[in-house]
């Protein structure tokens, strides 16, 4: 009995460190669940798994129809991220549906989807679900006469080699990617209005998506770099999804070939498939662009201690500090436009912090000659990391009776003539009454 | 033309504060008294507005205490003397002992708030 009781005390003390999405507490030790259609694609894209198991991670290769697959036990996550390879499934074995995996993604977790020509609809439904729609037709794919990658058989030019990427170091590292990306297979469209999806990989101008084994008779209803090839999903609560519209992009066959852009004269070793790659998935795994925000101060100018309510016109200190997981650790993060607002309905104060360079961002300022119920702010949204929000609330309150300044010197004459009315007034009120 | 126009002005306004003055002669001396003590009321009132605007408006409720209790002095005296002057028929009942007594109310309400306004 007390063996059972043990047991149970370990597990429940245990579980809670077994699985979690990314939380600043525990950035470290990430299991991620890797569905696949077929066992054979764990090895024809080694190399794209091996890089993540040797950055840490736990892979979890299962087939997609496999009846005991699920992402939850006892109601909590057994995995960080998922990686769905299996661009054909139509119904996932075990207890995972298209529900089951958006509430993995709404609970925080990261996911990456590859697509490919006639995938399933049930891909298609979570890549709308996510922001992303690729191309109605299911025999269709990328295709582009112009910058295709050359190879000994003239093909139907599907293998494109693209390299307009999205222009930020926090998503695709930065050393910058020489060679173009290697690609096959169907190309999305990301809908403007949404804030939260990014393309990193654009078709070129002269790309469209058709089926290429039937002649073109109507307009491709998708042109030219409004097709997106790779695109990211950075949800409001970090949860971070990478789309691709093609599983080949991660082949080791892809990532190993040599390659040449039509039109260019400059023939690569390899493709840029494996550094792209590489750097995407860091970002989707929070390895980079992960910002905490810790030891949120504030206090009176020269005070240790931070005070309950402030005054108005008091002269205040903020202090905040920033790190960014770079894989194995938190280090600090710079920038010059972190911004702190003192809000009660508006910003009274908007102020750039300053930074000491190792993480800490501090300013000081007056508090405004209003009282309320303030809040100290910082909404922190760039392109790429984490988007911050720290609110604080503070109440203002104003002097009490006996804070005023009293007998101020520019106020004597205001002074004198209150009291030479009064003097007045008993003068005037002797003479009227002895005149009488 | 002009010249001649603008002497006979002259002139008109000498008669005008002539006769004023004949008039005012006329004027019992309690309510000469009430006048003079307006006319140093709003005089302080108008000193304090021209101090405001050379030195800014810093305390500003001192600022407003003390021409108020001028503008309230004045205000109160001339209240004052409407109802003391025999000629206006409109108080004939209220005599002006009552009146007296009602100015002397006033004139402590309001430099009580004065007082506290002050700063």
């Amino acid at each position: 009995m007390s063996k059972l009781v043990g047991v149970l005390a370990f597990l429940t003390l245990t579980l809670p460190f077994l699985a979690h999405s990314f939380s600043p507490d525990h950035p470290t030790d990430r299991r991620v669940l890797v569905l696949l259609d077929d066992l054979a694609v764990k090895s024809s894209h080694s190399l794209f798994f091996k890089s993540l198991q040797s950055r840490g991670f736990e892979l979890d290769f299962k087939l997609a129809d496999d009846p005991k697959i699920s992402l939850q036990r006892y109601g909590l996550y057994s995995y960080d991220a998922l990686i769905l390879f299996s661009p054909s499934v139509d119904r996932f074995g075990g207890s995972i549906d298209l529900a089951a995996i958006l509430d993995f993604v709404d609970s925080g977790h990261d996911l990456i989807i590859a697509a490919d020509t006639h995938a399933s609809d049930l891909i298609r439904q979570i890549a709308v679900e996510c922001g992303v729609d690729f191309d109605e037709d299911p025999a269709a794919m990328v295709i582009d006469h112009t910058s295709y990658a050359v190879s000994d058989t003239e093909g139907d030019h599907t293998v494109i080699a693209s390299d307009d990427f999205i222009k930020s170091d926090v998503i695709l590292g930065s050393e910058k990617i020489e060679a173009p990306v290697l690609f096959q297979g169907i190309g999305h469209t990301v809908n403007s209005e949404n804030s939260l999806v990014l393309k990193v990989l654009s078709a070129s101008p002269s790309a469209y998506s058709s089926n290429p084994k039937s002649k073109l008779s109507n307009p491709p209803s998708l042109t030219g770099s409004a097709i997106s090839l790779v695109s990211v999903v950075q949800a409001r609560n970090n949860a971070r999804v990478l789309i691709s519209g093609s599983l080949s992009l991660f082949s080791d066959r892809f990532f190993r070939s040599k390659m040449q852009k039509a039109g260019s004269s400059k023939k690569h070793e390899k493709s840029a498939n494996e550094q792209f790659l590489t750097e995407l998935s860091k970002w989707v795994f929070h390895e980079r662009g992960h910002l905490k925000a810790v030891n949120v101060k504030h206090q009176r100018v020269g005070e240790a201690d931070e005070p309950a309510i402030y005054r108005i016109n008091d002269d205040l200190e903020y202090s905040v500090e920033i790190y960014e997981w770079r894989g194995q650790r938190w280090e600090p993060y710079v920038a010059d436009d972190l911004q702190v607002q003192f809000y009660m309905m508006s910003p009274y104060v908007l102020k750039t912090l300053s930074t000491d360079q190792k993480g800490r961002y501090f300013t000081e300022f007056r508090v405004p000659d209003v009282y309320g119920v303030f809040q100290f702010k910082v909404e922190y949204k760039r392109l790429g990391y984490t988007s911050l929000s720290l609110s604080k609330q503070i109440p203002v309150r104003p002097f009490r009776h006996n804070e005023y300044e009293r007998f101020i010197p520019a106020a004597y004459p205001y002074y004198g003539a209150a009291f030479s009315m009064m003097t007045g007034f008993f003068v005037f009120t002797a003479v009227h009454l002895y005149n009488k | 033309m002009g010249k001649a126009s603008s002497s006979s002005t002259a002139q008109d306004a000498l008669a005008l504060f002539d006769s004023f003055r004949s008039a005012y002669s006329a004027t019992p001396t309690t309510l000469k008294i009430i006048d003079l003590y307006i006319g140093f009321a709003v005089s302080t009132a108008l000193i304090q507005v021209v101090y405001m605007a050379l030195v800014g408006s810093f305390p500003f409720n001192s600022f407003l205490s003390g021409v108020l209790s001028c503008v309230g002095t004045a205000v109160l005296a001339v209240c004052l003397r409407i109802q003391v002057n025999k000629e206006n028929k409109e108080f004939k009942d209220l005599a002006p002992e009552r009146a007296f007594a009602d100015f002397v109310l006033c004139n402590v309400v309001l430099h009580l708030v004065i007082m506290n306004f002050l700063g």
